[in-house]
């Protein structure tokens, strides 16, 4: 194939200083953990230890939330407009400091540089811009009815998109007057450590913002706290199917951001060359490791040969190595246990009789990593055309008219996103109020903005992170 | 002469039904004691089956439809109030406050027949991203829901706690106990308000004995409980609930926007901008 040689291009490491060990940040400083225990965190592309961090037990998670209870009456003292310029504060510093939490987010998460660099920080600082112009506009948001704090907020995230998770949960939470305890997925923890240096250096009231680190029983120490008030979680749809039993009659606010098996549907009038763009960006963004993938192609069957020809084209140039070099485009898979899930799906759709295409390329010694994957000739009943990958591996499925798009589209326990390929616009339309997704993206793909309220249907999810709909997951109807 | 007394039986799928099991149970009122239909699990098994085509046919109206049916509603109340006005007498209530009830559910149900084709215009919008694309965040139906009333012999309770979800195009199964008189009584009027069948199920009985259906019933896409049950009760629901991630709405709020947001579900649509 037509791989042209690339110079290696190597983001330096330097910039970024990872202490040997990090303690949890707790009422505006570091503190050991009482549990005394601690687990690496490692480099997947290296698989080299960066770091330890400490392991939260129940009296860990007991002291965050007092800090976070008593770190409430401080910041419901604190003026809206004042609490506005803490967020605004904290968006320029890390505008400041975006290059040095890139080579973090890519180094402790495998992501390649040109996606933390250019897609990830970005966002991160406009989401707490966006936000923190909210925080003395409430009212005006959804009127006064619907404006008044939880209070103590449970924040857990995922390892896909570390400090975008943390700035989507963060920003928000804040901007409404609430406090937080935020558990980081035990992966991925570092640049949340270094957002916690931040809070300290903008002088946010102590308190405020509380971080624990940790794996799932940190996480669910947390969910069982007594006086926590809300929790939001982005995670699999299993693990948020056992916070909600786990909060089962409590009067606990819950707003969960699951899985998605994201159909992205090319009509025959579709522009093919941009479809083509699209759906490879759709699934092979971020490794894949992305709940709104759109991990289905729905392909309508009279084009089913020639996207497909394109399509294999195209995959072959992606650059799957290092993810610190600049014109990586496909960096390493976040950890040993997802590869392993991702090798068992797609033996699984090998033996179930599904044709698998991978790029041919050369995958560094150590490290984790996943050839880009598209299967073709798949039933609609195979596991890897049901059930989420989370990795670089597409599943093809067939159409013959729109209708049976739609079915075939909805045909899922999720519904997080889709995608509609088509030059029609009364098609785009009729297509878009047909299917049961939170996020459609036409004739584009994975497109995010602060001010664009995500979130799922079924069992995707319920409740909204984005925008002015964002606001509603923490704030409280008066009535 | 023998007064004619009637027998109250289910409305679901736009028809009165008994209970499959032949079951029932007594409200007393001070003239006259009714035996009223007892939920089974069959019986809300066949309501969601009604509930989902119902959803299909309520959801496809246009919204200026929706309204008019709705406001049909408080038309037939209307010209039926007097036995209304008795029938809570009957359950306890003065007159005065009986009056009272009934007017308020009119002024309810006719806030929600005019806010059907609004609602979307204050809780949608364009979103202002950062960048060449036409981005839309609109809402929809959840689809079918069920709604537990409040326990409180009123009129526009009962009618609160289905003109929110109704409003933005759910189906409702409207499940009640206490007020199982005046809810089937009021499906009465339901029947003639062009409504189409299956968009509103009334059913009565014991919540108990059906919440672990209501909540592991995956077509019930949201419960909403208006009244005060116990903490084992929710947390049965709740429980249940979490194996399809259903949206478990406690004591909702009962007016203006807050009341209807719990029923939608938000979805943004992007497109780019180009030549």
């Amino acid at each position: 194939m037509n791989n042209w040689e690339y110079a290696e291009s190597i983001e330096s490491e330097k910039i970024v200083k990872i202490e040997k060990k990090y303690g949890h940040f707790i009422n505006g400083e570091f503190v050991s953990p009482n549990s005394k225990k601690y687990l690496d965190t490692i480099s997947p592309s290296s698989e080299e230890v960066l770091s330890s961090i400490s392991i939260g037990n129940e009296k860990d998670v007991d002291f965050a939330v007092n800090a976070a209870k008593e770190g409430l009456k401080q910041w419901s003292k604190t003026s809206p407009s004042e609490r506005s310029k803490y967020l605004f504060k904290l968006a320029r510093l890390i505008q400041e400091r975006s290059r040095e939490f890139a080579v973090l987010e890519s180094l402790d998460g495998g992501k390649p540089i040109k996606e933390s660099r250019d897609f990830d920080l970005p966002q991160v600082a406009q989401n707490f811009f966006y936000y923190a112009g909210w925080a003395d506009k409430i009212d005006l948001a959804w009127g006064s009815g619907i404006s008044k704090p939880y209070g103590v907020v449970g924040q857990i995230i995922p390892w896909n998109f570390p400090l975008l998770m943390l700035s989507w949960k963060v920003a928000p939470a804040l901007a409404t007057g609430n406090t937080v305890v935020l558990k980081p997925a035990e992966t991925t923890p570092l640049t949340a450590l270094l957002f916690a240096e931040l809070c300290d250096e903008v002088g946010l009231p102590k308190g405020v913002f509380n971080l624990i680190t940790g794996d799932g029983t940190t996480g669910s120490e947390l969910v069982n706290h007594k006086d926590i008030k809300k929790i939001a979680f982005t995670g699999s749809t299993s693990v948020g199917k056992y916070i909600q039993k786990s909060l089962a009659g409590r009067d606990v606010g819950l707003t969960l951001e699951l899985g998605g098996k994201a159909a992205n549907i090319v009509y025959n009038d579709a522009a093919l060359d941009e479809a083509v763009e699209g759906v490879v960006n759709g699934i092979f963004f971020n490794q894949g490791h992305v709940c709104c993938a759109g991990s289905r192609l729905l392909v309508q069957e009279d084009i089913h040969d020639v996207f497909i020809n394109k399509l294999e084209k195209r995959m072959q140039t992606l650059r799957v190595g290092n993810p610190l070099d600049k014109n990586t485009d496909i960096g390493a898979i976040n950890s040993k246990d997802q590869l392993d899930k991702i090798t068992d799906l797609v033996n699984e759709g090998v033996s179930d009789g599904g044709e698998l295409f991978q790029i041919e390329c050369e995958l560094p010694k150590n490290g984790f990593w996943f050839k880009p994957s598209l299967f073709t000739g798949v039933q609609a009943n195979y596991k890897i055309a049901t059930e989420e990958i989370f990795g670089p591996v597409l599943t093809t499925l067939t159409f013959r008219t729109p209708d049976e798009a739609v079915e075939i589209a909805n045909n899922t326990e999720y519904g997080l996103s889709a995608g509609i390929w088509t030059e029609k616009g009364s098609k785009i339309l009729w297509t878009a109020d047909r299917l049961d997704a939170g996020v459609i993206w036409a004739n584009t793909f994975n497109k995010f903005d602060p001010a664009s309220p995500f979130g799922g249907y079924k069992e995707s999810g319920f409740g909204r992170e984005g925008g002015r709909h964002g606001l509603l997951s923490y704030l409280k109807a008066s009535s | 002469m023998t007064e004619v007394k009637k027998t109250y039986k289910h409305y679901v799928d736009g028809k009165f039904v008994r209970s499959e099991s032949g079951k029932v149970y007594a409200i007393d009122l001070k003239k006259e004691k009714y035996e009223i239909p007892l939920t089974s699990k069959k019986d809300l098994r066949d309501a969601v089956t009604s509930s989902k085509a119902g959803f299909a046919k309520w959801n496809s109206l246009t919204m200026y439809n929706k309204s008019q049916i709705l406001y049909r509603l408080s038309e037939m109340i209307e010209g039926n109030k007097e036995s209304y006005i008795a029938l809570l007498q009957q359950h306890g209530l003065t007159k005065n406050d009986s009056k009272n009830d009934v007017e308020d559910a009119v002024n309810t149900i006719i806030w929600y027949a005019g806010i059907v084709d609004k609602w979307e215009q204050l809780t949608g919008n364009l979103n202002p991203v950062a960048g060449e694309y036409f981005n839309i965040s609109h809402q929809e139906p959840i689809g079918v829901t069920f709604s537990l009333s409040s326990d409180d012999i009123s009129l526009n309770s009962l009618v609160k706690s289905f003109l929110p979800a109704m409003s933005v195009g759910c189906s409702v199964i409207s499940f009640t106990n206490q007020n199982a008189v005046l809810a089937l009584k009021l499906s009465e009027d339901i029947n003639n308000s062009d409504f189409p069948s299956g968009s509103l199920n009334i059913l009565t009985g014991n919540f108990e004995n059906i919440v672990e259906d209501v909540g592991a019933h995956v077509e019930i896409r949201l419960a909403a409980i208006y009244s005060n049950i116990s903490n084992d009760l929710l947390e049965t629901l709740d429980v249940k609930g979490s194996d399809s991630v259903k949206r478990i709405v406690n004591l909702p709020s009962d007016e203006g926007l807050g009341s209807i947001i719990p029923f939608v579900e938000t979805k943004t649509v992007w497109h780019p901008k180009g030549q």
